[in-house]
């Protein structure tokens, strides 16, 4: 993989993979085309099934990493099974570790019954109190209780032991189908906390047709979600 | 037309088509999940790009059926072959029989809420 020397601005790796309402991959890959990015390598992972994609010719592995100036990203177009997470979470840990990042932010959804009228909410989970600034100055309200699993948690766990930092940021969306208008809200947010200008028109143009579009991609990630979900209860804030 | 600039994902859609479009009679079929509750389910279908007047909602003893018109043609490649879909329609089976007089719908955003009542049925058990 193809190692990029650090800008002088702090370098941020931002993480996006199928969750609810597949927040992290339309939100990431928005970004991804909106700050014109550069793909600079693939994440390799030995128990991944043998996957292609082929977009226009051109055959893509599905986890992917890009980047331009300070900002890198990583993104998958496959959900996790159990026995991936923490596989995953490593080779986003030895990403970070190759590329001198600071800090890391993943985009996740966090599944909501009764969503709110007015837009649903951004919360912030972080693994370092340095990071709490970064909450404050952006309006971010912490989350403070409940229970994470999958992709997010493994990496979470990871990173809490480390010098790194990460953020995850849990956009309220719908438990069961795509939600591109939540996807909206987290680029927002990440626009904000990368200082960085992004116009949403796109996306928001898009949203009828990438609902329908992603159905099977949805469905996917749920049966991957579920298969993932701890059998003990939890609590019901995240449920 | 297609702008070259224009914002497309690069997500693939996974292999296993686990929705079954019918694409010979141009159907598609909604995402839907179904919720249960003491006395009623919630049986909610994601329904995009339609209008509340061309939704149909029927049901039998334990069956509910969903078809909808899609305000415009929605039209997906796979493979070279163009599909231009134009209805969403789905039947969703119930673990239990439905209280059809009490069945309620509502749609907002896309989405059609419909609440079914549990036709309880059953005997009270004397205690001795």
């Amino acid at each position: 993989m193809k190692i990029v020397k650090p800008n002088t601005k702090e370098n941020t790796l931002l993480v996006g993979f199928p969750s609810n309402g597949l927040v992290g991959t339309f939100s990431i890959s928005y970004l991804i085309h909106h700050l014109n990015m550069k793909q600079i390598g693939e994440i390799e992972m030995p128990g991944l099934p043998p996957t292609l994609f082929v977009d226009d010719g051109d055959i893509l592995s599905p986890i992917r990493a890009y980047n331009k100036n300070n900002i890198f990203v990583i993104i998958s177009d496959v959900p996790f099974s159990l026995d991936l997470l923490d596989d995953f979470a490593l080779a986003v840990h030895e990403f970070c570790k190759k590329n001198a990042i600071k800090k890391i932010v993943i985009v996740s959804g966090m599944e909501t019954i009764n969503q709110n009228e007015h837009g649903s909410k951004i919360y912030g989970l972080i693994t370092h109190s340095i990071l709490d600034g970064l909450l404050y100055n952006n309006h971010i309200p912490k989350f403070l209780h409940g229970s994470i699993f999958g992709a997010d948690a493994a990496i979470l766990s990871i990173f809490r032991k480390t010098d790194i930092p990460a953020l995850v940021l849990y956009a309220e969306c719908h438990p069961f189908f795509p939600d591109p208008e939540a996807s909206i809200n987290a680029i927002v947010t990440v626009a904000k906390i990368l200082d960085v200008d992004i116009d949403t028109h796109d996306i928001k143009n898009k949203i009828d047709k990438l609902r329908i579009q992603y159905r099977n991609l949805m469905d996917e990630t749920l049966r991957t979600l579920q298969s993932q979900e701890p059998k003990t209860r939890v609590p019901p804030i995240y449920r | 037309m297609q702008n070259d600039n224009e914002f497309k994902f690069g997500i693939t859609i996974p292999k296993i088509n686990s929705l079954f479009d019918d694409v010979e009679h141009k159907i598609l079929s909604p995402l839907s999940c179904l919720r249960e509750f003491d006395n009623h389910w919630m049986l909610e279908f994601d329904l995009p790009m339609v209008n509340k007047k061309d939704i149909q909602i029927t049901f039998d003893e334990n069956t509910v059926n969903v078809e909808a018109k899609l305000k415009e043609k929605y039209s997906e490649e796979k493979l070279g072959n163009v599909t231009k879909f134009e209805h969403f329609k789905k039947s969703i089976l119930l673990p239990g029989k439905i209280d059809n007089k009490k069945t309620s719908a509502k749609f907002q955003k896309g989405r059609l809420e419909i609440k079914i009542p549990k036709k309880l049925i059953g005997h009270s058990v004397k205690i001795v």
